[in-house]
């Protein structure tokens, strides 16, 4: 067992794994250093609420499960495009598609919700899978089709919800339907997790999206799909040599980014509570994917706790109001993005003063080896 | 006052695991051409970027004019007038000759630009030693024979006396070879001094005044090009110890295994073909070693066997089947292993486990996968197997993350996989770069092994003791041809020096199948 | 006629802004980092210049000394981007990170900052930086008045005059020059396309990229401040994707300050039009379809993506950009 233990804490995962956690501390540091700033003497309650809102009452902690389900899928969305060397920053385009399509399902074909799930997931794959056939044949670098198409994605369904009326809410003409109202198939089941946490915010989709990220998990480490995507992604020569076919690579990994992302935007929108209103702008949930994607290292499982605790703070932020903008959230978690950029630095530091010893020993063993 | 404008006096320089220059000594009198001839990793390229101040050494002394100088960066070298063209330009494509020519010595006023005096400048020095070049014509679009007269331009801008020049006509054409000597000879008339390092011996006899000798780190001497002679020469560079023999079997070879015919494969540098309608074959049961110094066409050879590259023109057979258009799996699939040049670029996923790699080639067959989902039990049984039995040695076990392991055990995990792939065809290039001593012999004696079990295995090798000690038939390469095909039985390491620096060939040119008048150049290019 | 000097005076409205911060994305990829936070720029750029401007508007000051207000207004925000973009740069060049990491930081801390610095000042939920109407150049600031009926030339400058234009041009005169005719411009191109080359000859490669992103930090600000005014309803937050369009923008013109500019106004032109489907009747008007401004407003970026289509494959970035330069690589 110690051995074991011991193993653990000397590998790359625990010192990535303590250089996160330093992130995550200094940014909360810094977080509140702006409370002060702003107003000192509310700072501390204003901590208070950041740290423990989310724990407070059962409807807050709820609305953390309820939040984190669309964050985990955008995440993962993020995280597995990572994972084979690109950057998916059209998630929320994939988002909003599959929102769309996902609303269609449930509203106007009267589908039930996992029918409606599936649409959401077709819809995202449809759009991930643009900006992936435009670098593959094309060479058109993915983050800029990407950021080209969540415009395209926004306006295009903007476009289309108001000339299908009958996906609209009764008396007003930019806003979708109560799902209650129209097809209450296509809500998401509660199985009574409502009443175990006693708010009507919650149902599945946490679960669903745990789910989710488990099979993700899966499908990288577990399967020659995933052992070819990630080669690709870590050593493009090496993999062509092993006769693996970067293009194909890329177009699926970006389908199955976008199905991710899509199905994120299905899981917000099918719970019931949500209804989806013409914006002008680009949802923010879509974009936060990608932080909850760098905290986790792209880890599907590590996904499930960073999109929680993104989640988390957010609903902390929440509850500071009105004494500070919850906007001071989104100020710690860009610092805590930013220090992931120190993170081979301080993973490299967290590792020689955790190894100082082992380090030695591994060298006098290496010197041996090549003899 | 000395004769010698400048001295490298007990020169040692390290890397880790190796010495690159051991205690050497080299002096350049004024006015004079002075070459530097070696092997592959003799040392001479390290010791001229020690002279440039890109590298420094761990003892020994430069002087300049018998002066002691300490030269920490290219910007001293350039204060001492010494300057640099390097065997890989260091030219910015997109501009233009005359930018490349000023960058970092701009003329200017205030700031702005003054291309016209820098014109000036340049069209004089062009004329005055004889260096063509178009001073508006972008690096991309103009030969590699310009592209090194800029380069010489660039040091003659800069008023350098000393000129190091790096392998300079390896990318050369022949009558390009040709310009730049008479320019060398230009140069040295004006009271220039230079200092080329080569491997051509006939360059060297016809325009050195002296040449100093190293193999493997050390110099051997330096002599008088006018009182030696092309075999002196070529046995100072190989050296006559051969280290170790090894015993091999007398196994007749069997069928041809795989034959290559009439391959040609474009270059990627430069104009030319680096590889100019090439046939040869691989019968079982024995090895075949492509000899010759690095870049005369070996590596686009292989790129174009195993797939990676297209042929421009040629045919591929593998045990009777046509493999030419095949796919790198599928030639993979009818049984070629191979063992690329550079481990970590081609051979493994440097971030995947030991074991991950080991099934790099096979991931996909039944015994490791089932639907879809690798069987970790078998992989990792399989990889074990492979370790304990070519016994790659590793932190972890099958576990380890293969960039922490030791390049001489990231090579054997290599080997093990691609020979118990159990080819027809093992293709192996210079699978022995880079290792210690025993890892070499292991190698060697792996590659042996499948020989006498009856596979043909292709080798690819820069180092002439290996070479002989190996192979069973030896084919020569030079710039991109076959110049030669031995026995190492019936012939000599100086032989072969002399076939792989182009002193001799035994094929004739097969140019295309033209008609008459360009068959009068090739015969003129020939004899020259 | 008036009509097209209308929509021309729009067009180049919305191109200045994305010409400027496209040329300050050339700045940096030129010198060898990918800049990914020109929206973060651009934010915090148009925060500081609007903070500055409705603080001189409220002392009455601002509207004595209207465009000597707004020079100084512009040049805040050119100190703020460069400051700003510092902090990637620290990330980029010395710490030789993902570009990306450093970009996607910047880019969320910007707008969320943006809000809360807002509310710190102008109090509670006070979103909205107002910006002064007097910034406009009218006719008056030359000394004369407007006409009744304006001629197709004062209708063309004097619709929506603001600094931010000819300091735009001036810019746009400014980088050609630096970038082909200088000293500094030739080094800096070199550390984008070849840093080895430019190292063996003494060009220090990380002094000029901290230089380049300095530049596209000072014209990210600038072009925030711009992007604001053209917008004309004061400061809310955001730029509404400018700063990821003007990278499209860049790629388009090729790294090459004149075919920005032409980019620029190309899909300025495609942003303004659908606001024109009255008054020009080869414009379809979509009139059965509701929402149908949707169409126009996706026409710029589906108009981009057909052109990146076709022109990627030829399309030359420098050749050393988003590689973090190691000295000890040979």
């Amino acid at each position: 067992m110690r051995k074991r233990l011991n193993k653990i804490i000397h590998s790359h995962g625990f010192a990535s794994f303590l250089a996160s956690v330093a992130s995550i501390g200094i940014g909360l540091i810094f977080g509140f250093v702006l409370l002060l700033c702003f107003k000192s003497s509310q700072s501390i309650t204003g901590l208070g609420h950041l740290l423990f809102a989310g724990f407070s009452t059962p409807e807050k902690f709820a609305k953390v499960l309820y939040q984190a389900a669309p964050l985990i899928m955008t995440g993962l969305s993020v995280g597995f495009a990572f994972k084979t060397g690109l950057f998916n920053i059209g998630a929320v385009g994939q988002y909003i598609i599959g929102t769309f399509f996902a609303l269609y399902a449930g509203i106007i074909l009267q589908c039930p919700w996992w029918a409606a799930m599936l649409a959401a997931m077709l819809g995202g794959a449809i759009w991930g899978a643009i900006p992936g056939l435009c670098k593959a044949f094309f060479n058109v670098n993915e983050v800029i089709t990407s950021i080209m198409f969540n415009w395209i994605g926004l306006f295009t369904v903007n476009l289309m919800i108001p000339n299908l009326p009958a996906i609209l809410d009764k008396g007003v003409s930019n806003r979708t339907a109560n799902l209650d109202a129209t097809n209450a198939s296509a809500i998401i089941p509660k199985w009574g997790l409502d009443k175990l946490l006693g708010s009507t915010y919650m149902n599945i989709s946490i679960l669903l999206s745990i789910l989710i990220a488990v099979i993700i998990f899966i499908i990288l480490n577990k399967t020659t799909f995933g052992y070819e995507l990630k080669a690709c992604g870590l050593n493009k020569n090496a993999s062509i040599y092993a006769g693996i076919s970067a293009k194909r690579n890329i177009v699926l990994s970006m389908v199955i980014a976008g199905g991710l992302s899509g199905l994120g935007g299905g899981i917000y929108y099918l719970s019931g509570t949500a209804q989806f209103t013409i914006t002008k702008i680009l949802p923010a949930m879509g974009f936060n994917g990608i932080p909850v994607a760098l905290l986790a290292a792209s880890n599907p499982v590590g996904t499930i706790f960073s999109a929680l605790f993104i989640s988390y703070i957010q609903v902390g932020g929440e509850a500071m109001q009105p004494e500070f903008a919850k906007e001071i959230v989104d100020i710690i978690i860009a610092v805590i993005i930013y220090l992931s950029a120190f993170s081979l630095l301080m993973k490299g530091l967290i590792m020689r003063i955790l190894n100082w010893k082992r380090a030695k020993r591994l060298a006098a063993e290496s010197e041996e080896v090549t003899k | 006052m000395s004769e010698y404008v400048v001295e490298m006096l007990n020169i040692t320089k390290e890397f880790p695991g190796i010495k690159a220059n051991d205690n050497i000594s080299l002096q350049l009198k004024k006015g004079e051409v002075h070459a530097l001839l070696g092997e592959n990793g003799a040392g001479k390229s390290t010791l001229m970027s020690v002279l440039f101040g890109l590298y420094q050494p761990e003892s020994g002394t430069i002087k300049k004019n018998d002066e002691i100088v300490k030269i920490n960066n290219p910007n001293d070298a350039n204060a001492l007038k010494i300057g640099m063209v390097h065997q890989h330009f260091k030219l910015v494509e997109v501009f233009s000759v005359l930018d490349n020519i000023i960058l970092g010595v701009e003329p200017n006023k205030l700031g702005v630009l003054d291309r016209k005096s820098a014109r000036k400048k340049i069209v004089a020095l062009s004329e005055r030693y004889g260096l063509r070049v178009e001073p508006d014509a972008r690096i991309e679009d103009i030969s590699v024979g310009m592209q090194q007269r800029v380069e010489i331009l660039k040091m003659l801008y800069r008023d350098n006396e000393i000129l190091i020049f790096d392998e300079p006509t390896a990318v050369l054409t022949p009558q390009e070879i040709k310009e730049l000597i008479l320019i060398m000879r230009e140069l040295t008339s004006e009271g220039k001094s230079i200092l080329f390092i080569t491997h051509k011996l006939n360059e060297i006899m016809e325009v050195a005044n002296r040449c100093t000798v190293l193999r493997k780190g050390k110099c051997i001497g330096t002599v008088e090009v006018d009182h030696t002679s092309i075999e002196e020469l070529s046995r100072m560079m190989v050296g006559r110890d051969i280290r170790f023999t090894i015993d091999k079997a007398d196994v007749a070879p069997g069928e041809i295994v795989f034959k290559a015919e009439n391959v040609t494969v474009a270059s990627k540098i430069h104009k030319n073909n680096a590889v100019k309608n090439v046939s040869f074959e691989v019968r079982a049961g024995e090895i075949v070693c492509l000899a010759g110094i690095e870049g005369n066409g070996q590596s686009e050879l292989i790129y174009a066997l195993t797939g990676i590259e297209k042929m421009a023109d040629g045919k591929l057979t593998l045990c009777g089947i046509d493999i030419s258009r095949a796919s790198i799996r599928s030639r993979s699939k009818l049984g070629i292993s191979h063992i690329p040049e550079d481990r970590h670029k081609y051979g493994l996923v440097l971030d995947y486990s030991l074991a991950k790699n080991m099934v790099l080639e096979r991931y996909w067959e039944p015994a490791f996968q089932k639907s879809g989902f690798i069987r970790e039990f078998e992989v990792r049984k399989y990889a074990d197997q492979l370790i304990s039995q070519y016994d790659v040695r590793s932190g972890q076990g099958a576990d380890t993350i293969v960039r922490s392991m030791s390049g001489g055990n990231q090579q054997k995990a290599i080997l093990a996989r691609e020979i118990d792939k159990n080819p027809n065809l093992l293709v192996a290039i210079q699978p022995t770069r880079g290792l210690d001593i025993g890892a070499i012999e292991y190698i060697h004696s792996q590659l042996i092994a499948q020989r006498d079990s009856g596979k043909a295995v292709l080798l690819v090798s820069l180092e002439l003791d290996e070479v002989m000690n190996i192979s069973d038939r030896i084919l020569v390469m030079f710039e991109g041809e076959i110049v030669g095909e031995f026995d190492p039985k019936e012939t000599t390491v100086e032989q072969i020096g002399l076939y792989m620096a182009g002193a001799k060939r035994n094929t004739p040119r097969t140019g295309s199948s033209d008609t008459s008048h360009t068959k009068k150049q090739d015969r003129r290019d020939e004899i020259s | 006629m008036i009509v097209f000097a209308d929509i021309m005076s729009a067009a180049i409205l919305f191109a200045i802004p994305l010409l400027i911060v496209a040329l300050g994305g050339m700045f940096s990829e030129r010198s060898g980092t990918i800049n990914i936070a020109l929206e973060g720029i651009m934010i915090i750029g148009a925060l500081f210049s609007c903070l500055y401007l409705d603080s001189v508007a409220k002392s009455g000051w601002g509207e004595k000394h209207a465009q000597l207000a707004m020079l100084l207004a512009i040049l805040v925000a050119g100190a703020a981007g460069i400051i700003y973009a510092l902090l990637l740069a620290i990330a980029s060049v010395s710490l030789k990170a993902d570009q990306t990491i450093g970009g996607t930081a910047l880019n969320m801390f910007a707008p969320a900052f943006a809000i809360v610095l807002s509310w710190a000042v102008q109090g509670q939920g006070q979103t909205t930086i107002n910006i002064p109407t007097w910034i406009r150049i009218t006719q008056e600031t030359f000394g004369f008045h407007a006409s009744a009926h304006p001629g197709f030339f004062e209708a063309l400058v004097f619709k929506s005059l603001y600094l931010t234009t000819p300091i735009a041009l001036i810019i746009l005169g400014l980088t050609v020059f630096l970038i082909y005719k200088t000293k500094f411009g030739l080094r800096l191109r070199s550390c984008g396309e070849h840093p080895q080359a430019a190292d063996s000859v003494g060009i220090n490669v990380y002094k000029f990229r901290y230089i380049g992103v300095g530049i596209s930090g000072m014209l990210g600000g600038i072009g925030g401040l711009a992007f604001t005014t053209a917008a004309g309803s004061g400061f809310q937050a955001t730029v509404a994707g400018y700063g990821f369009f003007a990278l499209a923008v860049m790629i388009f013109g090729n790294w090459k300050p004149m075919r920005i500019f032409g980019a620029a106004l190309f899909f300025a032109l495609f942003k303004v039009i659908g606001a024109y489907t009255g008054s020009l009747a080869f414009l379809p008007d979509f009139s059965g379809i509701k929402s149908a401004d949707n169409i126009y407003q996706m026409l710029p970026y589906v108009v981009t993506m057909i052109v990146l289509i076709f022109t990627s494959g030829k399309s030359r970035a420098p050749k050393a950009e988003g590689i973090p330069y190691d000295k000890g690589t040979r």
